[in-house]
């Protein structure tokens, strides 16, 4: 009985939203600027509520890190991949801890407890 | 020995353009960690100044889903919301109680402790994913406005917040 009720919410599973982000251990390598480090990231938005992703880099107590990238929020249709760069300066290499992304809800009309959904990736 | 070199140029010819071309299918298999919504949680008002995920008071309670595919990499922590992100405006101030649990793992035998080994502080519940495999995580919310006041007519929206962070 387990495994059919197991069985019926991994099914039933397939149709809800999700958000990933790989890798888990992105590596900080020299770019093609001097002084300045970089990370290459994916991200697969395979929630239909939700179309943008607010990426941020951080330390070890989650206090945000200066760092450049294309977008700071990425534009993302359902079923959408994107592989992004993360530029940081030398000087915030070691203190960069985190990089994660994080969803962006929109407002609507409903009574609801919304899910937003962030992953952290930790720099090797 | 015309006709020979041309047969053997049109036969060449021939089986170049019948060569058979392939696709490259590229995948990498690599560890993640995927944040699925299972359920989005809807408020239930029982009563003209409370607004509840408790499924007898009408509401609904949101389940996250956590698949994670390399042991003892991740945390996940999930906190019940204490505001509202859209709202009309409120007449008092809101008290907010909020709670998470696991309602189901994929694998019993290694998942089993999660609930059990969690650390709460405040709102926020924090999981040690040391298995790999499917975690679903029940988060249910309290809004209660203040000197039992009437919440006004509109649209609310309260977000529970699911975040996976490498260890």
């Amino acid at each position: 009985m387990r495994m059919v009720i197991l069985c019926l919410m991994m099914l039933t599973s397939y149709e809800v939203g999700a958000h990933e982000m790989t890798p888990t251990y992105p590596k900080l390598e020299r770019s093609h600027v001097r002084g300045v480090y970089k990370s290459t990231l994916q991200i697969f938005n395979k929630r239909k509520d939700v179309e943008y992703y607010e990426i941020g880099v951080f330390d070890k107590k989650f206090k945000p890190i200066p760092f450049v990238t294309s977008y700071k929020v990425i534009h993302l249709k359902y079923l959408g991949h994107m592989t992004f760069d993360v530029y940081i300066r030398e000087k915030d290499k070691r203190k960069a801890f985190y990089v994660c992304s994080r969803s962006k809800l929109r407002t609507e009309s409903i009574t609801k407890a919304a899910i937003s959904s962030r992953i952290c990736s930790k720099f090797k | 020995m015309f006709n020979k070199t041309l047969i053997i140029v049109i036969g060449l010819t021939i089986s170049a353009f019948g060569q058979a071309e392939t696709v490259p299918i590229n995948g990498t298999v690599q560890s993640r960690c995927i944040i699925s919504t299972d359920t989005v949680g809807v408020y239930g008002n029982p009563n003209s100044y409370t607004l509840t995920t408790t499924l007898s008071d009408g509401g609904v309670p949101a389940v996250t889903r956590f698949d994670v595919t390399l042991a003892d990499a991740y945390y996940a922590t999930i906190t019940a919301p204490s505001e509202f992100s859209s709202s009309p405006s409120l007449p008092d101030v809101v008290t907010w109680t909020g709670d998470t649990e696991v309602q189901t793992v994929s694998n019993a035998t290694t998942m089993g402790a999660y609930e059990t080994n969690k650390i709460e502080y405040g709102m926020t519940d924090k999981y040690d994913l040391t298995a790999t495999g499917s975690t679903w995580f029940k988060t249910s919310s309290l809004a209660t406005m203040g000197g039992s006041k009437a919440y006004p007519g509109g649209s609310y929206t309260a977000l529970v917040l699911a975040e996976c962070i490498a260890q």
